[in-house]
């Protein structure tokens, strides 16, 4: 069993905390796009944590993964359809929008009148 | 701000001095970097991003606002948990309308590494 701590276990449960840190990270954005106002946010952000730390001191490896597959099932069934990402970011509205002009390109500001300065 | 005061500055030219500025083709070159009424001109200084994350950080209710220094560490230092620091990494997001993707912001642990990426960032603001 792998009740021994081998380097492979650590390994495991290291990947399994970091998606655990990740599922919570987006989560908690979701949570913030579907709740808008902040003091229901607040009480559904809390409600998330208490999901969270019922879990924390599972020990056996397969049923933390049975639970992050549970979770993340969840956060994809309630993922939200347009959800806010900052405006420069992928995704947002201001991405690609404006690109800085590549180098070389100059105004040419007598066009047409070239012959009379 | 003063950045686009400078430009705008700069741009008030009466009109017979265009020719003169049109042959200096450096100079253009240069303006064309410059964009101006940009909304992307505040570029933060070192200090007002401590000041700001360490507010952050203080406001937090599982923290001892006495204990918050620009080196300490969400998890040694403070004793907090691994799901407090994604908060609290949350939370620097919004003050500085930044998005962090998801693999950068798991590496963020101590409030040094927050300000150095903050400051780093060519988008906070």
């Amino acid at each position: 069993m792998s009740g021994v701590s081998t380097a492979a276990y650590f390994a495991r449960r290291a990947a399994q905390k970091e998606r655990v840190r990740i599922l919570y990270r987006r989560a908690l954005k979701d949570t913030l796009n579907w709740a808008v106002h902040r003091h229901i946010f607040y009480r559904d952000a809390s409600d998330l944590r208490e999901k969270f730390n019922a879990n924390q001191d599972v020990e056996d490896v397969d049923r933390i993964d049975k639970l992050i597959g549970h979770g993340e099932a969840e956060y994809n069934k309630w993922r939200h359809p347009d959800p806010y990402i900052v405006p420069w970011a992928p995704g947002g509205s201001k991405f690609c929008r404006n690109p800085t002009p590549p180098a070389g390109i100059e105004i040419v500001y007598n066009y047409g009148q070239e012959d009379n300065p | 701000m003063a950045l686009r005061n400078a430009v705008l500055r700069h741009l008030r030219v009466p009109v017979q001095n265009l020719a003169v500025r049109g042959s200096n083709q450096s100079q253009i070159g240069f303006l064309g970097s410059i964009r101006a009424f940009s909304s992307h001109d505040d570029h933060l200084s070192k200090q007002d991003v401590v000041d700001r994350v360490l507010d952050v950080v203080k406001s937090f209710p599982k923290v001892d606002p006495a204990k918050v220094t620009p080196e300490v560490h969400f998890q040694k230092d403070l004793g907090l948990d691994s799901l407090d620091t994604v908060e609290i990494v949350m939370a620097i997001e919004e003050e500085f309308k930044l998005e962090i993707p998801d693999k950068e912001a798991d590496k963020i642990d101590s409030c040094s590494l927050a300000i150095e990426y903050v400051f780093n960032h060519p988008m906070s603001s």
